[in-house]
């Protein structure tokens, strides 16, 4: 039958989105359940399955492909929930993981901390042996050592190991025989081998990505052995992927080795989306923001492609992965409201999470959260959330609010109400300023997709605060990067180094390189079932000038390097180092040094089509399912304002803010200063009233 | 779309946009930073990060900078301005400027300034620089420590302003004059790289005229001046009028063995506006041990930087309502021709002289002592490569900071004057770029002076010298006292270097020493000592000291005889 579902589990909700060909996407969202999180995804999959009028047990048969993301990674590092995890590195090298080189981010703060290391000290272990510079060896490795670091870790529990020797980009043969050691010793233990990971030359780098991927290797290994497991009982036979923060997707057990590359596995997949909502208005660029439960996520795609960085750090932990450029902060719909030292209103980042949630999901919460507040203004109907199937407890609420906020605040109920919503939504518009204005960018330039169950609720304050004049919600936005997912290509990156000067480099050998990653790259898209035809490799040099510290990533045509075109590449690498630097030493004859060669093997995927409403009138009224009276976001006002059912709105609908638009998943509220109409594919784009004249290229653009 | 929010009303404010420069400006002068980092050949630049870039308007006020270190942080600006004035009419598109010189508001020799004159159209709008510390610069010992100077010809060549560029075409006379004074090629690259990061700057800031028009970023300009002096202003406000006075001392001139100098400042604060007057400073030595103008008030402002909301803008508002008066002829502005390359490390002393100052006033906001520098750099060969290399021992040098009420010190966080900026050579970077080979960089047992809150950190350093005929130099001082301890808190440790050849002779250099020939497989060692506590150590938290203790940064005994634990 060929079904096709995309699952993010999020901190709050488990978020699907199954397409069949010739159908409409169909929406589907559960409580997340953070002890397990693949039994949120299997009640999910039950609906899906009566939702099609058939059994789980039926189901499994019928799905062709499932790309899931997750946060487990993501959680583990931030919470610093992951594994006991051991280190065994190079004597007299124990503190470089804690050290981080050195750094203060902020120079002027005297009371800002260092991140607690992921590795204690005391599992912070050291054996003797060293390789020099060119991987010669100095001084033998000391079995022993490493026995003895076995032994510490055996007895204190560990779960996850890590190995990272000086200078093993160079010669892998000293972690290789540790290795062998830990994996006899502690065969259930998660193993992380620096040169496996990470084969390039910075050992800073090369240690904290190795760690990291052990700290959260065992905890993404068992949810996807269980999830795995889940899924077999429920007879699937389709492909199983795995999201990356690289924007790609790869099978379980490539994710459960390189567990570091999905710490953005969740996030990732709203630029992916992103780019599909632009382009559908016309647009190369846009920023995109994603409010869920638990946090709050905005990236910047610009010219067609989402940023991306080869080097980037979590928690302040440096991962020197390729990933793409999202901002995440502790905002959502789960964050809790408090009064700090000051006397001053804040809003999370403790979330209430799915667990116990909000008080007005009467599961056990007693602390007021945004959803909550959200609620008490009115922008929530407490009988139609989630579709009806939870009832919301607005008196406990109100009490919450009250006891919490308003009452230690000396004010009203509803004064308190909106003071939590708005500093929330002045948290995460300085999210979006991060994406943007701080690296320069102007975020009026760029229209916002609006995503997460959460966001629509918010969008239009945040675009308000920074003066957007556009907005976009699609239909599915509260499963956005569910769907990004299913938009999402395989993605699988190698890298290997060879240092040299370009001008005398053994192209023999490159190619040779070249070749080995890319049949690596060839089996993995077979294993995962994408035909010769949609494979594409896509081939960078990291390159610099002699004596340079840092190297320059550029494309490599193909071409070039099976003819040797030793000029055209040279002229790459001056014509980026330019572009980036301001200069290029073309003139003066500089040598330049090849250090990486990178290749990236892409397996094209069929994206879902969706499917254009035909055009209808202006009037939204046959979608009017009643009015509600509401605190007005700007003025605290309170007013009526229609409802509008968001599924009923057709193709050229207009609606003038102030109004509610409610799905089942998601509620968007057009604040006083937009209007908004229904696009060709029913998202709803929303426009500021004093800039009216966007409405019709909207309205052109979509048609 | 494309277009932007509506615009400001003539002559209006727009507060949105007044947020979008400020965040511009960062950008663009964290992206000429990231330039320099990305292309320089010394580790100094780009692993260290001794270097500053700013942008800077037409009338040399300083609209932004990205400060890898504090110290750097407000010796761009006066160089600007003194440029303007000394080219007058003579700017123009395509000019590129050179300047190092200590004597027209240079910070240190070694430091060598781009200035790039941003045009828009034919008006001169802005302009853009870069500053780095510079592998050599000529004098009479590589890599620019010279200890035994006396004036500043024995340290390198002066670089007063000066046509590199001029109206886009380089001076090839004047460029080979430079550098037939300067020992290592991989200066003029690192020079180019400098001159990169201005012209990638300068593109940026066309191009926000470009979309904003000239007159209304300068309008914007303005009000964000105003409203940065009112931060700075509402800061010195809540701190109570009077004169605080303190001091901090210098040991060993480089000179005159067991000499010591003392910075005596007295702070002044009168309502809205503060002063920091070293008049009962001592006189300048006869050495390399003397401060700049420049050097000294960078040292000033970032120690009271740190006393206040971190979050202020730095432009030119925030410097309005500090005022620092120091007099010509003090060991903090020696005047010419002094010789000055030690100037940039009288900042610890004077940061000390300004903790214990402001000490009684403002309690929560000092620290105690930081470490002082001591730091050491060697210059030979690289057989294996047949290059020769010069590499500071960044990772070596960084002791802890000084506690403060409420939190500890920073482990391994350098020098005030970086405060966390200067970072470690990678550690194979260092084997890549030096023949030395790295045996240990580790955190020093019972380094962190003790306290409530307890100092940061220092560590412990061990290499074995690759090359024959090795020379090393060492500046640096906090071998004879150290980080000092707070209410109640212990002081930090000392620093302290020693040799030992391959035949077994132990050298232990002075804390500003020049050594020749050392031979290849000496072993070098080196402790950077932590910083001071902060209160009582007895009140410090057990479950804490106990974690210290099984990781071994505390040892047992010193649990007992500093904190008191089973007491």
């Amino acid at each position: 039958m060929g079904l096709k579902i995309g699952i993010d589990v999020g901190g709050t909700f488990t978020d699907f989105l199954m397409v069949r060909d010739g159908c409409e996407p169909a929406v589907f969202k559960t409580l997340s359940t953070p002890e397990d999180p693949s039994i949120g995804v299997v009640n999910g999959l039950r609906d899906i399955a009566a939702s099609l009028g058939t059994t789980l047990d039926a189901l499994g048969p019928m799905i062709d492909v499932i790309v899931h993301g997750t946060t487990v990674t993501t959680n583990a590092a931030l919470t610093l929930t992951g594994a006991k995890t051991g280190l065994i590195t190079t004597e007299g090298l124990r503190d470089a993981l804690e050290m981080r080189r050195g750094v203060r981010e902020e120079r002027y703060n005297n009371r800002y901390a260092n991140v607690p290391p992921l590795v204690p000290r005391y599992r912070r272990r050291t054996v003797r042996g060293r390789l020099d510079r060119r991987g010669r060896e100095i001084a033998a490795l000391a079995l022993d050592d490493v026995r003895a670091a076995i032994d510490a870790f055996k007895a204190d529990g560990v779960e996850a190991v890590a190995i990272c020797f000086m200078n093993s980009f160079a010669n892998p043969a000293h972690e290789q025989a540790a290795a062998a050691l830990v994996r006899a010793a502690m065969p259930g233990a998660y193993l992380t081998v620096s040169g496996e990971l990470l084969p390039s030359v910075r050992f800073y780098n090369r240690l904290s990505t190795t760690v990291l991927n052990s700290y959260t290797g065992p905890k993404l290994s068992r949810y996807l052995d269980s999830l795995t497991a889940r899924l077999a009982a429920l007879r699937f036979g389709g492909v199983l992927l795995i999201m990356q923060s690289n924007g790609g997707v790869v099978l379980p057990d490539v994710a459960q080795r390189t567990a570091v590359m999905t710490l953005l596995s969740g996030p990732a997949a709203g630029p992916v989306a992103g780019v599909r909502y632009a382009e559908a208005h016309g647009h190369k660029s846009c920023v995109t923001v994603d409010m869920g439960g638990t946090s709050f996520d905005a990236a910047l795609v610009r010219n067609g492609v989402p940023v991306t960085s080869h080097e980037s750090e979590i928690n302040r932990y440096r991962v020197a992965m390729p990933s793409l450029d999202i901002v995440t902060i502790g905002a959502g719909g789960g964050s809790i409201g408090w009064i700090d030292e000051g006397g001053l209103l804040r809003m999370g980042p403790q979330s209430a999470g799915a667990a116990p949630g909000p008080v007005c999901y009467g599961r056990g919460g007693e602390l007021p959260a945004c959803t909550d507040a959200d609620l008490v203004l009115g922008y929530l109907d407490p009988d139609f959330f989630a579709g009806g199937r939870i009832k919301l407890d607005l008196d406990g609420a109100r009490r919450a609010i009250e006891r919490h906020i308003a009452k230690p605040l000396g004010l009203s109920l509803e004064e308190a109400a909106l003071g939590m919503y708005r500093v929330i939504n002045t948290n995460m518009a300085q999210g979006v300023r991060e994406v943007t204005i701080k690296r320069g960018f102007d975020p009026r330039e760029f229209p916002m997709i609006v995503a997460g169950g959460a966001g629509p609720l918010h969008a239009c304050m945040i675009g308000q605060e920074l003066e957007l004049p556009a907005l976009i919600v699609p239909r599915e936005s509260s499963i956005f990067c569910a769907a990004g997912m299913l938009m999402s290509d395989l993605k699988h990156d190698f890298v290997r180094s060879c240092v040299g000067r370009l001008d005398v480099a053994e192209w023999p050998r490159i190619r040779r390189l070249v070749d080995e990653m890319t049949a690596e790259g060839a089996a993995q898209l077979a294993r995962e079932r994408i035909a010769e035809d949609r494979r594409r490799v896509v081939l960078h040099f990291d390159c610099r000038y002699a004596k340079q510290y840092h190297e320059v990533t550029f494309p490599v045509p193909l071409d070039a390097l099976q003819r040797a075109e030793i000029g055209r590449i040279r002229n790459a690498f001056h014509a980026e180092h330019n572009r980036l630097y301001g200069y290029s030493l073309e003139d003066q004859g500089t040598p330049i040094d090849l250090i990486n060669i990178r290749v990236q093997a892409v397996g094209i995927t069929d994206k879902p089509a969706y499917r254009k409403l035909d055009r209808a009138g202006d009037d939204p009224a046959p979608a009017l399912k009643g009015e509600r009276r509401i605190v007005l976001p700007e003025s605290g006002r309170e007013q009526v304002v229609p409802v509008y059912d968001g599924d009923r709105l057709q193709f050229g609908n207009r609606i003038a803010g102030p109004a509610i638009i409610e799905q089942v998943n998601t509620s968007f509220l057009v604040s006083s200063s937009y209007d908004c109409v229904c696009d060709a594919y029913g998202s709803f784009a929303a426009y500021r009233k004093d800039r009216a004249g966007l409405a019709q290229p909207m309205l052109q653009v979509a048609s | 779309m494309t277009e932007t929010g509506k615009p400001a009303a003539a002559g209006g404010i727009d507060p949105i946009l007044l947020s979008v420069l400020a965040r511009a400006f960062k950008a663009i002068t964290d992206e000429m930073s990231i330039s320099i980092e990305r292309t320089a050949r010394s580790p100094i630049l780009c692993e260290a990060k001794d270097f500053v870039t700013g942008l800077y308007d037409g009338r040399g006020r300083m609209l932004e900078q990205t400060e890898n270190l504090p110290i750097l942080a407000f010796s761009l600006a006066p160089v600007c301005k003194y440029i303007i004035d000394y080219f007058g009419d003579d700017i123009h598109p395509g000019d590129v400027i050179f300047h190092n010189d200590v004597f027209s508001m240079g910070n240190q020799n070694n430091d060598v300034a781009v200035f790039r004159p941003v045009f828009f159209g034919d008006r001169l709008v802005a302009w853009t620089a870069a500053k780095g510390h510079q592998a050599d610069i000529g004098g009479n010992v590589a890599g620019g420590y010279n200890p035994n100077a006396t004036e500043v010809w024995q340290e390198g060549i002066r670089i007063p302003p000066v046509k590199v560029c001029e109206r886009g075409k380089l001076r090839r006379d004047v460029w080979d004059l430079i550098f037939a004074n300067v020992r290592y090629e991989i200066v003029q690259e690192d020079m180019r790289a400098e001159m990169g990061a201005t012209e990638v700057g300068a593109r940026r800031f066309v191009s926000l005229l470009e979309k904003y028009g000239p007159e209304t970023v300068e309008r914007h300009t303005e009000a964000l001046f105003e409203a940065t002096r009112r931060m700075m202003e509402a800061e010195i406000a809540a701190i109570p009028n009077g004169t605080y006075a303190g001091e901090g001392y210098v040991y060993y001139d480089g000179k005159n063995k067991d000499s010591k100098y003392t910075i005596r400042v007295d702070v002044t604060v009168k309502d809205r506006a503060i002063k920091f007057d070293y008049s009962r400073t001592d006189p300048r030595t006869n050495g390399f041990v003397n401060g700049t103008y420049s050097s000294s008030a960078s040292a000033t402002a970032l120690t009271f930087l740190q006393m206040i909301n971190p979050d202020i803008p730095h432009n030119e508002g925030m410097l309005e309502p500090l005022e620092i008066v120091i007099p010509e002829g003090t060991i903090l502005n020696a005047g010419y021709p002094a010789a000055t390359t030690f100037g940039n490390h009288l900042c610890p002393p004077n940061a000390d002289a300004i903790q214990r100052a402001l000490a009684p006033v403002l309690p929560d906001r000092v620290t105690a002592g930081w470490n002082n520098l001591l730091c050491s750099l060697t210059a030979g060969n690289d057989a294996e490569k047949g290059e020769s290399y010069v590499d500071i021992m960044f990772m070596g040098m960084k002791g802890g900071s000084g506690a403060l009420n409420g939190a500890d010190g920073y482990d391994h966080i350098g020098m005030i004057d970086a405060s966390g900026g200067v970072l470690d050579q990678d550690y194979e970077m260092f084997e890549q770029q030096t023949p030395h080979v790295l045996r240990k960089h580790e955190y020093l047992t019972d380094s962190a002076g003790p306290g409530r809150w307890r100092g940061g950190l220092g560590v412990e350093t061990i290499y074995e010298i690759g090359s024959e005929d090795t020379q090393l130099v060492t500046f640096g001082d906090g071998d004879y006292e150290p980080a000092f301890g707070l209410f109640g808190g212990g002081a930090g440790g000392l620093n302290a270097i020693k040799l030992t050849t391959p035949d077994g002779r132990t050298i232990v250099p002075l804390n500003k020493d020049l050594i020749r020939g050392l031979p290849k497989g000496t072993v070098y060692w080196q402790q950077a000592g932590g910083g001071g506590g902060y209160g009582d150590p007895r009140l410090r938290d057990r479950g804490l000291l106990a974690r210290e203790v099984r990781d071994g940064i505390v040892s047992a005994e010193a649990a007992r005889r500093d904190y008191g634990l089973g007491d």
